[in-house]
């Protein structure tokens, strides 16, 4: 008696099931028999493969039905195909096979008479490799499993055990599953085509079978002679979502390390340009600063705190950033600012570190992105060895599906505006504060011809005193936009899919001019594999332009800072004005800034190549290659329109600048993956090597005295030019492995290792070891858990330790160098073209070695629709590798060294998903996580007498903030007073800390005390909104930075209208700030008093506040057409959105922007909302 | 069976592969010995022409020709300006500036900081020339010896400097910074003793003849100009009126007879002058100080402007004047300004040098070395050459008072905005706290007579005491 299974394909997944255009009809619920109307699907269905059948999720041996039908057919020598066409048209049967399964089928020799159609059948297939069987009215056909080899003694072969195969739901093999007998230790895995076979092994056995995100699947064998099909259907829990890890992918059901992942869903409702601010908030243990609010500006990372001892307290150093990883390909050495001109100014270059410039980040589309893994403790990054200190940001891109060729098409735009305005004095709190300024000063009578006074004093004898411009408005006050465009066409066989997509996106600049990012980007994947599926070639291409049109303007936001009587900047007659009744108005002329074009091009190219093969079930040899090139033009000028009339003393010149940078990585990593089953557990192994290369070269020529302003594009019109470059160069090169198991799927242990070197170390530093050992347990397998506490689903705790380098310095700075100085600055002496050397050089230095553990707890409960997770890690830096501070008087700023000193992060991150209702309709999903990282110093050998005495102090963080303690003001004097580290009040502290006997104290810490982020999904039919919040808590320079970081408060210099009746007026006031000062040289004695206060001021405990806020980082509300409207279009989907970035902030943070805390007058952070649709054909 | 033959299969695989990488390790990453603009240091002091380009690197770094103020041009004649009494900040928002005027200088002023900065750069220059030269065979003694010369000169005016604006500072000779890195201050004797063996050594293996072309890198007489300097500022009187003496009857220089020739290219008096011709800017005091549109950043105060006697060539030739007529209320305003170098920028008409020593000043050191000997009549002769030159009568002073205050008077309309000898006289002749006094009352406080040491140098060497006051 043969029997039929039929697995019902789960409710859920029928409408993914269906999607692909042939498989529509087949899905008519509610069962999943085949239709009759043979009209329907005769043609699709013959040339369909077994395959597709498979979807319908049966396990099927033979059809118990043999009808009546019969058949009544003759031929000669036909092919098999001819046969089955003809008992097709007499019966109403179907067939199903793979065309391949065919191919070694012989013709045949057939004389049917109303042959029953099972005996017709047999007698087709007699004597070939084929088997048949029957389901309703269809008729499968599968290849017979190969004949197991006789053994050479000749002892009659071995019973033949199972055979069978594992294939997802669309019929693709699943390879390197395995398949336990349950109860016992045997079992096995699928080969490449997703075959296995267990010999010896009879009816009446259970088989356990497992993959990676998918569902476990038990089934009873009941017949062992045929080969049976399991159809895997993927997990429902989200523990089983694959992720990408370091060479490969797991799933968080079994992973013993910490990774976050991001995935497309969240990206796509984010309308930013650069992928690192769609991470904001979203990553446990990440944080995401950017620079500023301009297109395309830096944007800054950092995994689990600092790990780095840096030079300047609160700077964020670029020896921090994570490694980036592009498709596996390295990408973005430290996020390094990607414009040279924007960095010439920023000194130090050993370590790449820019806290401005233009993000190399800005060159990937987000739209082309499908996931970013970030890989943050030792199990997920050790292998990555002296590179992975600092965490390892994978990001992948999209990938093509098989099915029907789909296009999407997604176009959206939408304003920008700054997100907090900061309203400045107008003219008349202006003037009233100058005069008081001046009053204070005992500047009674101004006199307009006295050349100082003038000089000084021009908003008051020269500038119209009723004239009022709001220059923050008038700047940064307007609206600009946003427009992206995305089209992805997708598709493929299960042998070949590819994807190909174009993206456009335009983001334009808020302040007055024609000035824009714009982004070009080309995306492409292809997959192939065999038919045998042993041979899987990857290929994926992803190609950028883009052209950020900016201007070489100094700090625009210094705008903020102008009189508000200031004249207009453009004259009546359209001219840029230089002068206003006499008062030279060529500092502040900002208009004229606007007309200094800079613009950055970068050609960006990123592929990605990589085969594998498998040799032998459970091994595959692979290779992957990568190069990226990215190369820059870059070009800023000084034009004659920018510049002032030639006057007695002035002759204008237009100069220009151009830069040519290019920047090549070269990936190879050969690669041996292994997976087997052992026992009762899955063995993976992986073993492969790393060559890098990465050469960059920039050359960069300055020229001036162009004829005409209409020439400052081509160097060769000019009459005088400099020319300077630079080239670097690193190899690296490395051998990895990764050895785990799983015992039982209840015992983990992964033991990760790298051997590496690099040539940015001098000779016999170069090479270093570095490993992780983890491991984990799924408590809840056990069954006491599984009966005792049901409502748990999940519940694991893991733990691994292990180490990494931090390997981020510039190469050959282990000799001293010298080179040929700068040709701008330093023209040729007497026909010699000067040196100067380039570095102190320390010959020993190697990697910072990272030590690092992480403890991990998993929790699933309701059948794991609530997860959570809780993190604690420790990280130890150690060994070092700095830009060590040197007085000046060594010659140089710094020299690259390892020191002894021993950093600590430790942290906690908690990270909760809920998915808090599911009917047909409705559905609620909330995530939520939240970090707190504390950072502490814990030795520095030598600290007092080193260059760190007063940065940092031991058992205290790195981010801790020393300033002077404010003493509050003087009443009579109205000057701000200071505690002396004895405790006495003065106005002339001393700037060394308590230790060395100054007066600087620790009064915080910088670092977060916590953030993280709370989103929350709800759809309900065609309707979804998110809104994600960001939020986060510490100790930062509030706007008083800002204001005594600028201008002295009385001087020509605006201010907040906030600061409006604080500062100190007459003796006795008691006043928030001190007395207004001029800045001239008359101020008298109390003015010159606070003008040098001023300066202590900015170092004062008062200029730092509670910088918390929540931020609507944001909201997106879309909505989906229904599927019976877009039929009659031809479309498959369409929704139109509207997704807004930073709409709203709740905070007690006062001026500027809380993620900019201190930046005040810099060009402040977007809120951008965008309105679009996407449409699916 | 088959399982094992996997795994056997799988180790030996992996085994190999390993080898394979490990055993090309060393090779994989091998780069070339120097980037493709840099040489190693060892090969620099091996050549002779590069030990040129070094040496002159040395002259380079001056930046003479950068347009904004360096320590070794314009930062000095600014920063000091603004100090004593000669010149004032017309921008109004730059604390920076003012804090100069006011003698009231705050540790992180950046202007300060750049003046340490700067000269520790080139001092560190100098240092690894002086080090690498001694060693090699690469060039002949005699050469060694010139060269050597000419780098003491410039170490000297450079700690001459130094010492001068900050006090004692350490006293770095060598370029390791294991050592250089942590040396604390050294007394002013100190400091000076090294100036001294350093000319002292110059002035041995210095020629008359000038290296090269012009009278672009130190000679003998650079050494002795220099000397002269010291010797009067250590009141060493005799040494100081020998070396000048010495240095004015070579006969080799002689007083350009019109004040507008005398930073010219090739002026007959430069004793040692860089080229300031660069393609893109001149001397920092040419783009500071002249205007562009209409104020200049800097005027000439009315301490400095009162100074000059009616006729003098210098208040015409020396300060420029630029009449600005202020719409608003109908008035002009004359701003007065430093003019001692006139190309403002690449398209000035004529050809300019940066002047280090010159030799109107060398009269005035002979002057005064004579008149504290009490050789008064010596002493006015040479003070009234400069007289003559400014279109000016000599000077009437009889007493040894008078004719050494009319020798400071003579420094402070000769030498005004000139390397800082304003504020240096007023410091080393004791006169700085009266004259500040009158004309800064309630500022002035006797503390403010030396700079601070930048703030980051002593964080970065705790071992560097602040000065008094800061």
């Amino acid at each position: 008696m043969q029997t039929m299974h039929i697995v019902r394909v789960r409710e859920d997944r029928k409408k993914e099931l269906c999607e692909p255009e042939q498989f529509k009809a087949l899905c008519n619920p509610p069962s999943y028999a085949l239709p009759r109307r043979k009209d329907c699907l005769t043609k699709t269905l013959l040339v369909m493969r077994l395959t597709t059948f498979l979807l319908l999720a049966i396990m099927l041996q033979a059809s118990a039905h043999t009808n009546a039908q019969t058949v009544t057919y003759t031929g000669r020598s036909v092919p098999l195909t001819t046969v089955f066409s003809a008992i097709k048209d007499q019966t109403g049967y179907l067939f199903f096979y793979r065309k391949e399964d065919l191919a070694d089928a012989a013709p045949v020799t057939l004389q049917l008479r109303n042959t029953p159609l099972r005996t017709a059948l047999e007698q087709a297939l007699e004597g070939q490799p084929l088997n048949f069987a029957i389901q309703g009215n269809t008729i499968f056909i599968t290849l017979k499993p190969t004949p197991p080899p006789t053994s050479r003694d000749g002892s009659s072969p071995p019973p033949s055990g199972i055979h069978g195969r594992v294939t997802d739901s669309l019929g693709t093999p699943l390879s390197g599953a395995s398949i336990m007998i349950k109860g016992t230790k045997r079992g096995t895995t699928t080969d490449a085509r997703g075959d296995f076979e267990l010999r010896g092994v009879t009816e009446n056995v259970t088989l356990v079978i497992s993959y990676t995100s998918y569902a476990t699947k038990e089934y009873k064998v009941r017949d062992y002679t045929n080969k049976i099909f399991v159809i895997m259907s993927r997990s429902n829990s989200p523990l089983d979502d694959a992720q990408v890890i370091a060479y490969g992918t797991n799933t968080r059901r079994f992973s013993v390390g910490s990774v976050s992942t991001v995935t497309s869903e969240e990206i796509e409702k984010q309308p930013v340009t650069n992928i690192l601010l769609a991470l904001q908030g979203r990553v446990p243990g990440l944080t995401v600063d950017l620079s500023n609010g301009m297109p395309g500006s830096s944007v800054h990372t950092q995994i689990r705190g600092q790990n780095n001892i840096v030079n300047v307290l609160g700077n964020k150093q670029a020896n921090d950033e994570p490694l980036y990883i592009v498709d596996g390909v390295p990408f973005a050495p430290q996020n390094r600012n990607l414009s040279v001109l924007l960095t010439s100014f920023a000194g130090n270059n050993t370590f790449a570190s820019e806290n401005t410039g233009l993000s190399p980040l800005n060159v990937l589309n987000p739209s082309d992105i499908e996931s970013v893994s970030v890989l943050k403790d030792a199990d997920a990054t050790s292998i990555y060895g002296s590179q992975g200190a600092n965490g390892v940001i994978v990001i992948t891109t999209k990938k093509g599906k098989p099915g029907a060729t789909s296009l999407n098409i997604r176009v959206n735009t939408g304003p920008n505006k700054i997100s907090r305005e900061l309203p400045m004095l107008n003219t008349q709190q202006y003037l009233a504060m100058r005069h008081q300024a001046i009053k204070n000063d005992g500047l009674t009578t101004l006199d307009p011809t006295d050349q100082y006074t003038f000089g000084l004093f021009p908003d008051l004898l020269a500038y119209d005193t009723t004239k009022y411009t709001n220059w923050s408005r008038k700047f940064f006050g307007g609206t600009s936009n946003n427009t992206d465009a995305h089209v992805s066409l997708s598709g493929g066989s299960q042998y070949t899919t590819f994807i190909a997509s174009a993206g456009y996106t335009k983001s334009v600049y808020n302040f007055p001019g024609d000035f824009a990012d714009n982004r070009l980007t080309l995306h492409s994947g292809f997959h192939h594999s065999s038919q045998n599926r042993r041979l899987n070639i990857d290929f994926g291409s992803d190609f950028s332009y883009d052209r950020n049109n900016s201007s070489s303007a100094p700090s625009l936001g210094q705008a903020l800072l102008l009189a508000p009587n200031f004249p207009d900047m453009i004259d009546p007659a359209g001219k840029l004005a230089w002068t206003y009744n006499g008062a030279d108005l060529s500092s502040y002329q900002m208009m004229a800034y606007l007309k200094k074009p800079f613009s950055l091009q970068t050609y960006e190219s990123n592929n990605s190549l990589h085969i594998s093969y498998q040799v032998l079930t459970g091994l595959t040899f692979s290779i992957g290659m990568g190069y990226s090139l990215v190369t820059t033009k870059e070009n800023g000028s000084d034009p004659l329109a920018s510049q002032g009339p030639p006057t007695t003393f002035f002759t204008p010149n237009s100069s220009a600048s151009f830069v040519r940078s290019d920047a090549q990585t070269i990936n190879v990593e050969p690669q041996i993956d292994y997976r087997r089953t052992i026992g009762r557990g899955v063995l993976t192994a992986l073993v492969g090597g790393t060559y890098k290369k990465r050469m960059s070269s920039y050359n960069e020529i300055d020229a001036s005295g162009f004829s005409d302003d209409a020439l400052l594009g081509s160097p060769s019109a000019a009459t005088t030019f400099t020319i300077e470059d630079g080239a670097y160069l690193n190899k690296y090169d490395g051998v990895f492995g990764r050895l785990g198991y799983i015992y039982d799927k209840e015992f983990i242990i992964n033991l990760t290792g790298r051997r590496d070197g690099s040539s940015n170390f001098g000779p016999g530093r170069q090479f270093g070891n570095f490993g992780s050992v983890g491991l984990g347990w799924i408590f809840s397998e056990l069954n006491a858990f599984k009966t005792g506490l049901p409502f748990i689903s999940y519940g694991k705790i893991s733990g691994n330790y292990g180490t990494n380098g931090s390997e981020g310095v510039a190469p050959y700075m282990y000799q001293p160098f010298w080179k040929p100085a700068n040709q701008y600055s330093y023209p040729l002496f007497q026909g010699t073209r000067p040196y100067q050397p380039v570095n102190l050089f320390n010959p020993n230095y190697s990697w910072a070695s990272k030590h690092a553990i992480n403890l991990g707890l998993d929790l699933g409960f309701a059948h794991d629709r609530v997860l959570m997770n809780i993190t604690w890690y420790r990280n130890r830096t150690g060994n070092q590798l700095t830009s060590y501070n040197l007085p000046t008087q060594a010659g140089f700023r710094n020299v690259v060294e390892n020191f002894n000193a021993n950093l600590q992060d430790a942290g906690l991150e908690l990270s909760v998903t809920t998915l808090n209702i599911k009917t047909k309709d409705f559905r609620w999903t909330s995530t939520f996580n939240i970090s707190g990282n504390r950072n502490k110093l814990i030795s520095f050998p030598g600290l007092s007498t080193s260059s760190y005495a007063s940065l940092y102090q031991i058992g205290k963080s790195t981010s801790m903030i020393t300033a002077l303690r404010f003493a509050g003001i003087n009443d009579t004097t109205g000057v701000f007073q200071f505690y002396t580290g004895k405790g006495d009040r003065t106005y002339r502290p001393n700037y060394q800390t308590a230790a060395q006997g100054g007066d600087m104290q620790i009064v915080g810490d910088n670092q977060p005390k916590f953030f993280g982020g709370l989103g929350n999904t709800v759809t309900y039919k065609g309707w979804s909104i998110s809104l994600f919040f960001q939020f986060s808590k510490r100790t930062a320079k509030n706007y008083l930075a800002g204001v005594y970081g600028g201008g002295l408060p009385g001087s020509m210099s605006n201010l907040p209208a906030e600061l409006s009746g604080m500062f100190w007026e007459q003796p006795g006031d008691k006043a928030t700030l001190q007395r207004l000062t001029t800045g001239s040289y008359q101020a008298g004695p109390n003015g010159t008093l606070a003008q040098r206060a001023g300066s202590y001021f900015s170092s004062s405990d008062v200029v730092y506040s509670d910088d918390t806020f929540l931020r609507l980082k944001n909201l997106s509300l879309s909505y989906s057409i229904p599927a019976a409207y877009l039929k009659k279009v031809g479309m498959k989907a369409a929704n139109i959105y509207v997704n807004a970035q930073n709409l709203l902030t709740f905070t007690n943070y006062k001026f500027g922007d809380p993620e900019m805390p201190g930046a005040l007058y810099t060009i402040p952070v977007q809120r951008i909302i965008a309105g679009g649709v996407s449409i699916d054909f | 069976m088959t399982a094992f033959l996997h795994i056997r299969t799988t180790t030996l695989a992996s085994l190999l592969f390993a080898c394979l990488l490990a055993a090309s390790c060393k090779k994989l990453i091998e780069i070339p010995p120097n980037p493709p603009d840099q040489i190693p240091e060892r090969q620099v002091f091996n050549d002779s022409a590069d030990i040129m380009a070094a040496v002159v690197g040395i002259y380079a770094n001056f930046k003479t020709t950068a347009g904004s103020p360096w320590f070794g041009s314009g930062a000095i004649t600014q920063t000091t300006g603004m100090s004593s009494d000669e010149i004032l900040s017309t921008r109004a928002s730059d604390p920076t500036a003012s804090q100069f005027s006011q003698n009231a200088l705050s540790t992180d002023n950046s202007s300060l900081g750049s003046l340490w900065t700067d000269a520790y750069q080139n001092i560190y220059q100098m240092n690894a020339c002086l080090a690498g030269i001694r060693n090699t065979t690469a060039i002949s003694e005699r050469l060694k010896r010139q060269l050597l010369g000419e780098i003491s000169v410039t170490r000297a005016f450079y700690y001459f400097n130094l010492v001068n604006l900050f006090g004692g500072m350490p006293l770095v000779t060598s370029t390791d910074y294991n050592t250089s890195a942590t040396l604390p201050r050294s007394s002013v004797d100190s400091v000076y003793l090294l100036i001294q063996s350093d000319l002292a050594y110059a002035r041995t293996v210095l020629q008359p003849a000038y290296p090269s072309a012009g009278h672009m890198r130190p000679n003998l007489y650079t050494a002795l100009a220099l000397s002269s300097r010291v010797c009067l500022y250590r009141q060493q009187w005799d040494s100081a009126a020998q070396m000048a003496g010495q240095l004015i009857s070579s006969g080799v220089y002689t007083l350009e007879q019109d004040p507008n020739n005398v930073f010219l290219e090739g002026s007959s008096e430069a004793i040692w002058q860089l080229p300031a011709n660069g393609s893109y800017n001149q001397t920092a005091e040419g783009a500071g100080f002249i205007p562009s549109f209409s104020a200049p950043n800097y005027t000439v105060t009315d301490f400095l402007l009162n100074a000059f006697e009616p006729g003098d060539l210098r208040n015409t030739d020396w300060v420029g004047t630029a009449v600005i007529h202020n719409y608003s209320t109908n008035t002009d305003v004359t701003y007065r300004f430093p003019y001692k170098y006139k190309n403002k920028d690449v398209f000035g008409s004529t050809t300019e040098d940066y002047m280090i020593f010159r030799l109107g000043e060398q009269y005035l050191v002979l002057a005064e070395a004579q008149a504290h000997q009490n050789k008064l009549t010596d002493a006015l002769d040479n003070l009234n050459q400069l007289r003559t030159r400014a279109g000016l009568t000599g000077s009437s002073a009889s007493t040894q008072t008078d004719v050494l205050a009319a020798i400071m008077h003579e420094r402070q309309t000769e030498l005004f905005c000139e390397w800082g000898h304003r504020w240096y006289d007023l410091k080393r002749t004791g006169a700085i706290d009266n004259v500040m006094a009158t004309e800064k009352p309630g500022l002035w406080q006797p503390d403010a007579a030396l700079y601070p040491i930048p703030r980051q140098e002593t964080q970065y060497n705790p071992l560097l005491k602040q000065n008094h006051g800061y």
